[in-house]
């Protein structure tokens, strides 16, 4: 499906779900409390059947802006049937971080949530095992939050 | 008069008073971040009843050195020298990755003799990937001499590499824009010579391991993972097509000039560890076609189309670019604020993706088909943890 | 025997009935020390290929330094050599793995990850600067990756180190090496100001000084290369 088929079926799914702008594939974005219905769908309506979920990352939008800032959850999806792509993006206020989890959805959401847990602090409802991927356990801090400090860290001098 | 066998569960519960059967207890084993099979620092938390696998619990982040919040202070250009670091054994798939992401955000064109070099060299990386993966299966499965044997013949690959790009391992060889150094007069002969040595000894590779009786009992039929649950887990690469299912981007997406040859994609049936292990076999052989047909004409042109100092800047917005390594699929997401620096970049690797294959497919089988299938699906740590 | 009885540290002395070597026992255990050590299989991240794997394989042969039988476990090692990124997580378990290796053991970094932090070195909150943050090291191999041959220029350097000795010293102690070599009275700053002077000259190309030369060296017929 080209991306105006695609995006005009997505609306027709989820009315609040608008076309991102400046990206190269088709992308829409979500506001969070339709997100995780709207992600069911995704998967097992037979003309678009997102089955495969390459990749879930998360971008720190508080370096650009007043205010607190968001993050903003980016879900790229595929689909083997159909060959069409999809960017899913919902945003989130940064001082409470709370999504829900598309783990029963797809396998391997469980632990790329994980990673975005552990590197942005995005805290993911109904997780079955939240805790850190690749910090220890007792690490302070987010490191890839644009307001990370850490003394250890060596900055590259000019 | 008629001779009773006894057995040992017999014997045991003779001896018990209470008449119960003999109780078992599971336990937990660490298979450490400092092992001889684990293809770098992974560590498995492994819960065996008696040696049958029950549950694999993977912990990870023993060589996480943040390369993601790197790139954030760092240029494309100086990137690439970093991927290459990734997913050490396909480096120049990795330098392709990024740089055809830059590209393609910055509209750059580039010329053919680009492009065909690029895939002509990235098929060589695949052989020498597959090579090494090939002599370090045998040597977790107890035979040494294919170890040996694979790093003979990938050798070869490296000394052709060493002439044209300066380095063995990583090679910061494909920038954006172009390649770093035009190839070697001798690269086109060396290479040609290398397709003829290759061809004898892939049949030779057969004989030793593939028709071994032992590797056939060990591999077929152990840990098999069906498409469903490969597609679900995001599996790419040789360990989804080894499922069934058909998907390679150099067919489905082609870049490069891989539009214009022709090779098949092999396809395996069950999902076995045989199965990954044919696959990849069958992929050296293909690389070795592909390279065939791209090696005689070479067109003319320049190696580089933009000026090698030059400072790339990329416009506003999001994009996602991807391709088929060794390994599977590498896709690049860069969010760009219209700076030399990217606002945010992740890197979609192959193996994070492969590795949680083993919680799945290592359930209920031993400790020994453990490490054969934890070798079937060719995991490189580092591409991991980033 | 002949070739044997030149390479063992002694003097021997012929007798009726054959030979006595005469050696002290520190140099003929540094010897055999020396001639077989065992690496343990440490490896975590690129350098792993070349140091471990390809240093092991059939064209760069580790066995002719008698190092090829690398053990998994520390107990039965002696030489630890570490190859790749050592990173906060992984450094307690590097410590212990240091720390259950039987004495005399002997520490190789090699690559420049485990010397310094390489290419992770700036804005890395992870990346430990150097294997000799936690460990004494004893010989440095640079490179990203060293090839093997530079490994095995590590290994002649190690194997030397205890033939005289050098190894066995205070526990704890541990000094950079390039401030450990200076002489005295010399320090940091003028040693870079040399070899920045040094690289401008030699990248000042004389080009009627290099067309001389290779006009001299054209005309110039070497026996046998009359065909050429």
């Amino acid at each position: 499906m080209d991306t105006l088929r695609l995006l005009g079926a997505i609306t027709a799914l989820e009315p609040r779900a608008k076309q991102k702008e400046n990206t190269d594939r088709a992308a829409v974005e979500v506001p969070v409390d339709a997100f995780y219905s709207l992600m069911g769908r995704l998967k097992s309506d037979p003309q678009l059947a997102f089955d495969m979920l390459y990749t879930h990352t998360a971008v720190d939008w508080s370096a650009k802006g007043e205010g607190p800032g968001e993050f903003e959850l980016v879900y790229q999806l595929y689909s083997m049937t159909h060959g069409h792509y999809l960017l899913v993006s919902a945003r989130i206020p940064r001082d409470n971080p709370v999504a829900p989890t598309v783990s029963p959805i797809w396998k391997i959401a469980e632990w790329q949530e994980r990673e975005v847990y552990d590197m942005f602090g995005v805290l993911y409802e109904n997780h079955r095992d939240l805790r850190r991927l690749f910090l220890e356990d007792g690490w302070n801090g987010f490191p890839l939050r644009k307001d990370y400090k850490d003394e250890f860290m060596l900055e590259r001098p000019e | 008069m008629s001779v009773h066998v006894s057995t040992l569960e017999e014997r045991i519960r003779l001896q018990r008073t209470d008449g119960s059967p003999l109780a078992t207890q599971e336990y937990f084993v660490n298979m450490g971040p400092q092992h001889p099979s684990t293809h770098g620092v992974l560590r498995l938390v492994l819960r065996l009843d008696g040696e049958t696998v029950r549950e694999v619990i993977p912990v990870l982040g023993y060589i996480h050195r943040g390369i993601e919040k790197m790139g954030e202070r760092l240029g494309y250009r100086q990137f690439v020298h970093l991927s290459d670091r990734l997913d050490y054994l396909s480096a120049l798939s990795n330098n392709w990755a990024i740089s055809m992401a830059v590209e393609k955000a910055a509209k750059i064109e580039l010329n053919d003799r680009i492009q065909v070099i690029r895939t002509i060299v990235a098929e060589l990386q695949r052989i020498q990937s597959h090579q090494l993966w090939w002599g370090v299966f045998g040597m977790d499965l107890g035979a040494f001499t294919p170890f040996l044997y694979g790093f003979r013949d990938r050798e070869i690959i490296t000394d052709i590499f060493e002439e044209t790009m300066g380095s063995r391992l990583t090679m910061n060889y494909i920038q954006p824009g172009g390649l770093m150094f035009d190839i070697h007069p001798n690269f086109v002969k060396r290479t040609k010579d290398f397709l003829t040595y290759f061809k004898p000894k892939l049949v030779e590779y057969e004989t030793l391991l593939s028709e071994n009786v032992i590797m056939q009992e060990r591999l077929r039929g152990v840990g098999k993972v069906d498409a469903e649950a490969a597609v679900s887990l995001g599996c790419t690469g040789p360990v989804l097509r080894a499922s069934g299912v058909a998907h390679d981007l150099r067919k489905l997406e082609p870049y490069g000039v891989y539009d214009k040859v022709q090779f098949d994609v092999a396809i395996g049936r069950t999902g076995d560890c045989w199965d990954r292990y044919w696959v990849r076999l069958e992929e050296m052989r293909q690389s070795m076609a592909i390279i065939e047909q791209l090696i005689d004409n070479i067109p003319e042109g320049k190696h580089m189309v933009m000026k090698p100092a030059a400072k790339i800047k990329l416009p506003e917005g999001s994009t996602y670019t991807h391709l088929e390594t060794a390994r599977g699929i590498l896709g690049v997401y860069i969010v760009s604020d219209g700076s030399e620096e990217p606002y945010r970049i992740h890197l979609r690797t192959p193996n994070f993706n492969n590795l949680w294959m083993i919680t799945e497919a290592a359930k209920n089988w031993r400790l020994g088909d453990l490490v054969a299938v934890l070798s079937s699906l060719d995991i490189v740590v580092p591409d991991i943890d980033r | 025997m002949g070739m044997i009885t030149e390479k063992l540290p002694g003097y021997i002395e012929p007798v009726p009935g054959g030979s006595v070597l005469l050696t002290s026992m520190d140099k003929l255990i540094n010897w055999s020390r020396s001639n077989s050590l065992w690496p343990l299989t440490f490896g975590t991240s690129c350098c792993a290929i070349e140091i471990m794997m390809a240093s092991g394989a059939a064209r760069h042969d580790l066995a002719r330094f008698g190092a090829e039988v690398t053990r998994p476990s520390p107990r039965q090692a002696d030489l630890l050599v570490v190859a790749g990124t050592i990173v906060k997580r992984m450094a307690p378990r590097l410590r212990t793995l240091y720390e259950q290796m039987g004495e005399p053991r002997y520490v190789m970094a090699t690559g420049s990850c485990a010397i310094s932090g390489g290419p992770f070195i700036y804005n890395s909150y992870s990346t430990i600067r150097g294997a000799d943050e936690i460990l004494p090291v004893d010989v440095y191999v640079p490179g990203c990756p060293p090839r093997p041959e530079a490994f095995f220029y590590g290994i002649l350097t190690l194997q030397k180190m205890i033939k005289l000795g050098e190894t066995i010293r205070k526990p704890g102690v541990r000094k950079k090496p390039v401030l450990a070599a200076l002489p005295p009275g010399v320090t940091l700053d003028q040693i870079q100001k040399e070899m920045a002077a040094l690289l401008e000259k030699d990248a000042v190309i004389n080009l009627d000084e290099a067309n001389r030369l290779r006009e001299e060296w054209a005309n110039i017929k070497m026996a046998g290369n009359e065909g050429a």
